[in-house]
C-alpha cells in the first residue's frame, strides 16, 4: 500500500510540477535546447589539471585553455580582457558599430554591467532578442559576456545571435566575463543601459 | 507513556521540519529554474534537452509538493518513501561529482565546495552528505508510521484520519 501511495505522490507531484512550470512566468520551455552549439551536457567528469594541454610558449592557466577549447568547439571567437578594454574606449562604441551584450540574468545586469551593454538573457530571449538582434546585425563587432569561466550563458547568447543572422566573424565572447572585469576595477554601469550611473 | 508521547511529538516536529525544508528548497529553486537547469546539467543524468528541461522544471515544484504533503500530514508514508527514493540516488550523484572535483582540484575531500543544485548555493561536501543522511534517516523514521498527530490524512487508503 505504501508503494501505491508513493506512486500516487510521484504522479501527482510530477503533474503539479510541470503544470506549475507552465503557469510560472519564469518557467522553462520543455522542448527548447538551452545549450545549443554542442551536446546538452558538460564534458564528462572534470578532467585532471595535468591532462589539459597548455600550448607551448603561453602562460595560460589550464582553466583558460579549457575555456578557449570550449569556445572554439562552438565556433566562437574569444576576446581577452585587454582587448575588451580597448574596445570599450573605441569610438565605434558610441555610434552602435560596436556592441556589448550582457548574457547574465536581469538581477545581475541591474547590479552592474559593462557600460552601454545590452541585456540579453539567453533563457528568456523573447524579452530582449527583438531589440538586440537588429542592433547586432548592423554592428561591426559584437562582444558577448556573462560571469566568465565556467559560465556558458555568453556562448548560448552568442549562438542565439548567430542563429538570428549575425555573422560569426563579428561575434566575440569575452571569456573572462564580468567577474574578471569587476575584479580589475574597470568601469561598471549600474541600473538600466546608459543610466549614467557608474560605480567604478 | 510519557516517553512514547515525547517520541511522537518529536516525530511530528521532524515531519514539519522536513516538510518546511523541502518547501523552502523547492520554491527557492523554482524561482530560478534556469539556474537549477545549469546545475542539473552538470550531473549528466540525461542527454536529451527535453528530459533535462523536464527535470529542472518539475523537480523543484515536486519537492515543494512533497514538503507540503508532509506539513499537512497527507500520505505521509508514501511521501517519505518518495523522498528516500529521490534522496538516495541524488546523494550518490553529489558524491560522484564531489569525487570528480576532488580529483580535479587535488584537495582533501571535505574541502570540496560546490553548488550541488540543492538550493543552498555552494556548500562543503561533507556537510552536504551529513545533511542528506539526516534527511534520509528522518524520512525512514516517518516511513515507519510514526508522527500521526496533526495529520490531515496520514494514509490515503486506510480511511482513517487523525487529528491531534
Amino acid at each position: 500500500m505504501i508503494v501505491v501511495e508513493a506512486a500516487i505522490v510521484v504522479i501527482a507531484g510530477l503533474g503539479i510540477g510541470l503544470a506549475a512550470n507552465e503557469l510560472s512566468p519564469r518557467g522553462l520551455a520543455l522542448s527548447r535546447n538551452y545549450f545549443p552549439g554542442g551536446t546538452n551536457h558538460v564534458p564528462a567528469a572534470p578532467r585532471p589539471v595535468q591532462a589539459v594541454p597548455v600550448p607551448a610558449g603561453t602562460n595560460e592557466s589550464p582553466e583558460a585553455v579549457q575555456l578557449s577549447e570550449r569556445l572554439r568547439g562552438k565556433g566562437l571567437q574569444e576576446l581577452k580582457r585587454s582587448h575588451v578594454e580597448i574596445l570599450l574606449r573605441d569610438p565605434r562604441n558610441q555610434d552602435g558599430r560596436l556592441v556589448f551584450v550582457d548574457a547574465r540574468n536581469p538581477d545581475d545586469y541591474e547590479e552592474g554591467h559593462i557600460p552601454g551593454a545590452y541585456e540579453l538573457d539567453p533563457y528568456h530571449p523573447e524579452k530582449e532578442l527583438a531589440t538586440v538582434l537588429p542592433i547586432c546585425l548592423v554592428a561591426e563587432e559584437v562582444v558577448v559576456y556573462c560571469t566568465g569561466g565556467d559560465c556558458e550563458d555568453s556562448d548560448t547568447a552568442a549562438i542565439l545571435l548567430r542563429e538570428g543572422g549575425v555573422p560569426g566573424q563579428k561575434l566575440f565572447v569575452y571569456g573572462g566575463g564580468f567577474t574578471e572585469w569587476e575584479a580589475a576595477h574597470l568601469p561598471v554601469e549600474t541600473g538600466a543601459r546608459n543610466s549614467g550611473i557608474n560605480s567604478q | 507513556m510519557w516517553k512514547r508521547r515525547a517520541f511522537e511529538a518529536a516525530a511530528v516536529l521532524a515531519r514539519w521540519a522536513l516538510g518546511a525544508f523541502f518547501v523552502y528548497m523547492g520554491l527557492k529553486k523554482a524561482m530560478h529554474p534556469e539556474e537549477f537547469l545549469k546545475l542539473a546539467r552538470q550531473y549528466e543524468m540525461v542527454h536529451s534537452p527535453f528530459l533535462l528541461n523536464s527535470i529542472a522544471a518539475g523537480l523543484p515544484w515536486f519537492e515543494a509538493f512533497c514538503g507540503t504533503l508532509l506539513l499537512l500530514g497527507i500520505a505521509v508514508r508514501g511521501t517519505a518513501l518518495t523522498l528516500v527514493a529521490v534522496l538516495v540516488p541524488f546523494t550518490w550523484l553529489v558524491l560522484r561529482r564531489a569525487l570528480a572535483l576532488q580529483a580535479l582540484r587535488a584537495i582533501p575531500f571535505c574541502a570540496v565546495k560546490f553548488d550541488c543544485g540543492c538550493g543552498a548555493g555552494e556548500v562543503f561536501i561533507c556537510g552536504k552528505l551529513a545533511e542528506n543522511l539526516i534527511l534520509i534517516l528522518v524520512s525512514c523514521w516517518l516511513l515507519s508510521g510514526i508522527g500521526r498527530a496533526f495529520c490531515a490524512r496520514h494514509a490515503l487508503f486506510s480511511g482513517k484520519s487523525s487529528r491531534g
